[in-house]
């Protein structure tokens, strides 16, 4: 497991095998407010990389740089070979294509069905005709367990249904690249537990890259390859489940352990910065 | 915060917000060219469609009503000061020229923007709160593009249309006033209107709206595009489109009127 301060861990090759996605010296700052100090993190073809970090800790930053939603202030994203921090429009949209990214939210175009929203990359990206784009559409949704749902509107569906035609619509173009903002946040931990299984399932099938932020131990335990932990906006561990399980860094076994901040530290140490106008 | 500070900032802000409708303007205007019946997809032809039905179609009713209105106070007001100097045929020449100049694009853009510079804005910035511009931008689909150029052209098409429909309605209703002051027949006042009326009045009318309408849909787009803060910042925004489209939309009209009366 790598420690703090470490990059060169994280950043290890593997038998020669370059990283699909290399985090190197990320930085992101928000005027005063340093979120990011310097992130670095490989994540291999064919992995599972879970995400990790308490609340404020910069998983959602990380996640909105590695999207390409948002540019850093200095570092490099390389997403195959492409520096998506410093690219071209064009190189940018070609990284996308080979991306899927199911929302936290699920995100869905509520104006349009669960068939259209699943359609939409196709008849944006493709010249399929449309009776192969149904059939397709038909297709993803069943492998998510939601065949016979496209013509439903995504008000009609559970928040679980609403994730499962997230994932249909991230599946589209056969991405090479799957990313999961917090899959099972909000839901029951039945609905939870399918979703996950749902990840493993893709997992296995279809042997894609998948990135996942969570903060449900369990879960992470249950999909991930390896696991990375972030800690005010540094990753001070990163490892595999195994290695997590074992592992002797305070901060991790807090958070695995579930133990409160002492008072005055971590979120209330937080609040007690502030002052009641943010001033 | 010193004084000094507290303006600088303030003119840099508008700075900013003029860039940025500038740049998003610029973005529009290509992307329009797949949003177009000619060049442009089926899948933004159809979400054009739809488009100028809500904005064009849906606003017409009370569009005529307000410009009916208008036109019928107009020719009173004007026919009480008229009839003083025993000119009160001239209640023509003031209800067709202003409402060919002035009134119709105006009056039809402050209700197309309380119907549909809002509803943009509102569109939009749900979009923003709920991840799903996110999620178009993660599936390399440009938000511009996708949700700004169909109700940009159908903007184009459909805010000069109304335009026409709102002249119409108001010179219509003035004719209500002559023929019961003048006694002056529907027939007689409409010719009378159209001797009175010059090319220049139409076209000026015509830009006035692709103005307006232009506008309206990138000061609605952008409010839209640049929510944050949740529902609450979606509330806003809102608020903010129509505030700011009637204030650009006004200052437009000046701009306009000034340039026509100056160099036209």
């Amino acid at each position: 497991m790598s420690a703090k301060g470490n990059p060169a861990l994280s950043n290890r090759r593997r038998d020669g095998v370059e990283p699909l996605i290399s985090v190197q010296d990320l930085i992101v700052r928000y005027g005063e407010n340093e979120v990011l100090k310097g992130v670095n993190l490989d994540i291999y073809p064919g992995e599972t990389m879970v995400i990790l970090g308490a609340s404020g800790s910069g998983k959602s930053t990380l996640l909105r740089r590695l999207e390409a939603l948002e540019k850093p202030t200095s570092g490099h994203i390389y997403i195959k070979g492409v520096d998506v921090a410093n690219c071209s429009s064009e190189e940018l949209q070609q990284v996308r294509r080979i991306m899927g990214v199911s929302f936290q939210s699920a995100a869905m175009f509520n104006s349009m069905t669960v068939g259209d929203n699943v359609a939409l990359p196709l008849r944006e990206h493709t010249k399929l005709a449309e009776p192969t784009i149904r059939l397709m559409t038909q297709m993803k949704l069943a492998q998510v367990g939601l065949a016979g749902a496209e013509d439903l509107f995504p008000s009609q569906l559970s928040g679980g249904m609403r994730k499962r035609a997230s994932v249909a619509r991230a599946l589209a173009m056969d991405p090479e690249i799957l990313v999961f903002d917090e899959p099972s946040a909000g839901l029951d931990p039945i609905i939870g537990a399918g979703i996950d299984q749902l990840i493993l399932h893709l997992k296995q099938a279809f042997k894609m890259t998948i990135v996942i932020v969570t903060h449900e131990m369990a879960s992470a335990f249950l999909i991930a390859d390896r696991m990375c932990m972030l800690h005010k906006g540094r990753i001070i561990a990163v490892g595999t489940r195994e290695e997590f399980e074992n592992t002797d860094n305070a901060r991790v076994r807090q958070f695995l352990d579930r133990v409160p901040d002492e008072p005055g530290s971590g979120e209330a140490g937080f609040l007690s910065g502030l002052s009641p106008h943010g001033a | 915060m010193s004084f000094l500070e507290a303006v600088g900032r303030s003119a840099i802000e508008k700075v900013e917000y003029v860039g940025g409708l500038t740049i998003q303007f610029w973005r529009g205007l290509l992307s329009s060219w797949r949003a177009n019946p000619i060049t442009g997809s089926r899948l933004r032809w159809k979400s054009t469609l739809a488009h100028m039905a809500v904005v064009g179609v849906g606003a017409l009713p009370v569009v005529c009503l307000i410009a009916a209105a208008t036109g019928l106070i107009m020719a009173f007001q004007g026919g009480a000061e008229l009839r003083r100097f025993g000119a009160l045929q001239f209640v023509i020449n003031l209800v067709g020229v202003s409402m060919t100049r002035e009134l119709g694009p105006l009056m039809t853009a402050i209700v197309v923007i309380g119907r549909s510079g809002s509803s943009f804005a509102a569109e939009i910035g749900t979009m923003v709160v709920t991840e799903e511009v996110d999620a178009l931008r993660t599936m390399a689909i440009d938000p511009v593009e996708f949700l700004l150029a169909p109700k940009y052209v159908a903007m184009m098409v459909m805010l000069p249309c109304l335009t026409i429909a709102a002249v119409t309605s108001g010179i219509l209703a003035g004719g209500i006033f002559t023929y019961f002051t003048l006694d002056m027949s529907l027939h007689v006042y409409l010719r009378a209107t159209l001797e009175v009326l010059v090319l220049r009045d139409i076209v000026t009318s015509m830009i006035k709206a692709i103005g307006f309408g232009t506008i309206i849909v990138h000061v609605g787009c952008f409010e839209g595009f640049h929510v944050s803060g949740g529902p609450v910042g979606v509330g806003r925004s809102t608020t903010a489109a129509v505030v700011k489209s009637i204030f650009l939309v006004v200052l437009a009209d000046l701009i306009f009127t000034a340039f026509f009366y100056l160099f036209w």
